[in-house]
């Protein structure tokens, strides 16, 4: 028993009106190793060197870079106050590949989060070959994404596609998915699903830790297989669920590579203005246009944008997720 | 009763002194220690911080003239094939005391961006000409009109015209330019014959007509193409057809000139022509799906009857020369007059390169009609050893065509092939070109994306036309040239 603990038993014992009097605990003060402590930072300067490389310092250069007007040629920059930050919010093409964004990211974390936590579902009733689906249904996510939307040309061609072939087959008519404007996007949302296998681990695990007795108890009470899954089995991973849902909306939000492959491959900019996402356009105004200072304002905008959202879904998460012993 | 500590007397002790203590004295070095070092780091990773690399200009000027030497780095430039491995080693044969490293990626504007930003550029570059007056305007290379002196070139009367105003920005010549390869009509006579359509009637000069020739060959399947009756290769030849119907991209100092009504006119007939054989999203997955290079390519399996390609294709086709019928027809204007507009990649030397000298020897070498006559030899060696149809190289420079068509390009034994060669040989009287800009390539993207965003019903010509005008202005509005 601590010491507090203790204390406040006494109190109660002697029923005095006076509280007992808390002792503080002593902290022993440890001499400072200077040794020890190199260690450690030895230990994780690999981690430090990268972190303040590769984070902190890109991050502040492309802050400075945002309020100037760089030269890549001279190394040249001209200070421009919030000129750049202007231009953006000018740009109409900055709009529009928010506003594509913003629509890519509505329908592909939902769609990635059912499909991923239905997979999850399934293999965790799985009893025979789970780690073989497990290993087959992650193997995609190991998959380069030049490899995949290579695949995904063929598979969404409009004509001879596979997945229009597969639709045809049940009756339905396909759709001009790589070409027609209303479908840019969910084919790129199709092509992002192919890696879910990294959401479903994530919830597979989760899934796994659900204590059996609190299902068992909930079947014996009469619960039935849906009472289950969202009386228990949801408020139980719904830290997981919270984890997978704010790291796939980052993610959303810095689409670059599937839209690039898909639309923007050879160069061109010969795409409908639907597949125009935010990091798209931010790369060209970086590397097409060498407006580099332009482009960085671009990617603080972004930031923003992020921290709010998560900040949004972290409220929102610290109402409704379940965490085990409190918070 | 509430009592206000007295800071000034009593000091914490324990857990919160030390944790005022971190937050003093100490805790503020270190804080400074950390912001000072980092400040360091930031300014010594910070190009701007760095000397700029001096160019040899500074040094007391570039030697062009000088026997060339030391090491020379030249990126983007592949010889992969028998025409650039010829040429390449003639100019190594050319560059005796020079040790030449060859990256044979392809050139990619980031990459060379990280490598301006450090400093470590190579020497030459090869870039497309899109690209020329956008790097010089951003002073990433160097003008080259000392290098053509020095090397007796006259750069307008060796290259076409054409090529040289490509790599022109500010009145100064930026690049040595390769290959113009013009593009024609290339018919499936066969298809032609199945309609009841003579040769005489495919002609670009009425755009009207073209679009009901195009209805009548092109067959549609449910919505989905069978066969394109005219493929006029958009948007990838949009500005061509613009500059072939009295319009124009830019203005002759770059400026953008996209929403003029001559290119409404000419968007509005892109628009009917697409939609007059099944519309272009679908087209587009149709084309994306056919075999270009191979034996089912789109002329072997009759899947287009009128099309708009670069005379390379036709070396592709020459390899199934049984399986096709095949006819070129000059694209010409509203006069009838033959009308030949080609892009191409051009040489670049970066203002940083530490070997100008030797850049400017290999790329004036790499591009001279004896490099081209040696190329030539090469190709015809191959043609002979695989019994194929030489169908000649375009060069850019009207001096090596010549001379490669003289020494290589005949009778092929096959009528309609000689027919073919002939037509693309014969556009070249008249080189045309949509000029430099600082902006160039967002000129191009912008009006790419003008013409797939009409195609695709999410615009009309006229917005669609104005939305790019505003983005390529907005582009050299930021440029050195536009502000």
């Amino acid at each position: 028993m601590s010491a507090a603990h203790t204390v406040r038993a006494a109190a109660e014992l002697t029923d005095s009106p006076q509280p007992a009097r808390r002792r503080r605990p002593r902290k022993v003060r440890e001499k400072y190793s200077w040794r020890e402590s190199l260690a450690g930072y030895l230990f994780i300067s690999p981690w430090l060197i990268g972190f303040l490389t590769f984070t902190v310092i890109s991050m502040t250069w492309s802050l400075v870079l945002s309020f100037t007007d760089y030269n890549l040629a001279t190394g040249r920059q001209t200070p421009v106050g919030f000129e750049n930050y202007a231009l953006v919010v000018e740009d109409p093409k900055v709009v529009t590949s928010l506003l594509n964004t913003f629509v890519f990211v509505v329908l592909s974390v939902p769609l990635e989060l059912v499909l991923a936590m239905v997979l999850a579902l399934l293999l965790n009733n799985v009893r025979r070959g789970s780690g073989l689906f497990r290993t087959l249904l992650y193997l995609p996510k190991m998959t380069p994404a030049v490899a995949t939307a290579a695949v995904f040309l063929l598979l969404l061609n409009g004509n001879d596609g596979a997945i229009n072939a597969v639709l045809e087959f049940f009756g339905l008519p396909g759709p001009q998915w790589l070409s027609d404007p209303d479908w840019v996007k969910p084919s790129i949302v199709v092509m992002g699903l192919w890696g879910v296998g990294g959401s479903m681990v994530l919830l597979l695990a989760a899934l796994r830790n659900v204590p059996r007795e609190l299902q068992e108890a909930a079947a014996v009470d009469g619960a039935g297989s849906a009472a289950r899954f969202f009386r228990i089995t949801v408020p139980m991973i719904s830290p997981t669920v919270f984890f997978v849902v704010v790291v796939n909306t980052i993610a959303a939000l810095q689409v670059f590579d599937q839209a690039y492959l898909l639309f923007y491959r050879d160069g061109n900019s010969n795409a409908p203005d639907a597949a125009l996402f935010y990091g798209v356009y931010l790369f060209q105004q970086a590397f097409q246009q060498f407006n580099f200072g332009l482009a960085a304002a671009m990617a603080w905008l972004l930031f923003v944008i992020i921290l709010g959202i998560t900040a949004v879904q972290m409220l929102v998460g610290n109402r409704t997720v379940h965490y085990e012993g409190g918070r | 009763m509430s009592q206000t500590p007295n800071h000034r007397t009593e000091q914490p002790r324990g857990p919160v002194a030390f944790s005022t203590a971190l937050r003093g004295r100490r805790h503020r070095r270190v804080l400074a220690a950390s912001v000072l070092g980092l400040s360091l780091l930031v300014a010594a990773c910070n190009p701007a911080a760095q000397q700029a690399p001096a160019p040899a200009e500074e040094e007391g000027g570039i030697d062009f003239a000088a026997a060339p030497t030391g090491a020379l780095a030249i990126s983007g430039y592949n010889p992969s094939d028998d025409v650039a491995q010829a040429r390449a080693d003639h100019a190594e044969s050319q560059l005796a005391d020079v040790d030449i490293k060859l990256d044979t990626t392809s050139f990619d504007t980031q990459k060379f961006a990280a490598q301006a930003a450090s400093g470590d550029v190579p020497d030459l570059i090869r870039a497309d000409r899109n690209l020329i007056a956008t790097l010089a305007d951003q002073e990433l290379i160097m003008p080259i009109d000392e290098c053509y002196a020095a090397k007796g070139v006259q750069p307008r009367e060796y290259f076409y015209p054409a090529t040289i105003d490509d790599v022109t920005y500010d009145g100064a010549v930026y690049g040595v330019p390769e290959f113009f390869q013009p593009s024609a009509l290339l018919v499936n006579t066969r298809v032609l014959d199945e309609a009841g359509v003579g040769l005489d009637e495919v002609s670009t000069a009425d755009p009207a007509a073209m679009v009901s020739l195009a209805e009548r060959l092109s067959e549609v399947d449910g919505g989905t193409p069978k066969r394109l009756g005219f493929d006029a290769d958009l948007p990838g030849s949009a500005a061509m057809w613009m500059v072939l119907r009295g319009g124009k991209v830019q203005e002759a100092d770059g400026r953008p000139a996209l929403d003029s009504p001559e290119n409404v006119a000419t968007l509005t007939w892109m628009k009917e022509l697409m939609d007059a054989q099944g519309g272009y999203p679908a087209i587009k997955s149709f084309k994306d799906s056919q075999d270009v290079f191979g034996e089912e390519n789109p002329y072997s399996a009759d899947e287009v009857a009128i099309g708009t390609w670069a005379q390379w294709y036709v070396n592709v086709l020459s390899d199934y020369a049984e399986d096709i019928e095949l006819a070129a027809v000059p694209i010409t204007d509203a006069t009838g007059q033959p009308f030949a507009m080609a892009g191409g990649s051009a040489f670049a030397i970066p203002a940083a390169a530490a070997n100008p000298a030797a850049a400017c020897a290999w790329a004036v070498s790499v591009t001279s009609q004896e490099a081209w006559m040696a190329a030539g030899d090469a190709r015809a060696a191959t043609v002979e050893e695989e019994d194929a149809i030489n169908t000649g190289l375009f060069t850019g420079s009207p001096v090596a065509d010549q001379a490669v068509r003289e020494a290589h390009v005949g009778d092929s034994g096959s009528e309609q092939f000689d027919q073919v060669i002939s037509t693309y040989y014969d556009v070249l009287a008249n080189p045309r070109t949509r000029g430099a800009s600082a902006v160039g390539e967002q000129i191009g993207n912008d009006l790419e994306n003008a013409v797939i965003v009409t195609l695709s019903d999410e615009s009309t010509p006229e917005e669609a036309l104005a939305e790019a005008q505003a983005s390529s202005m907005r582009a050299w509005e930021q440029s050195r040239a536009g502000s």
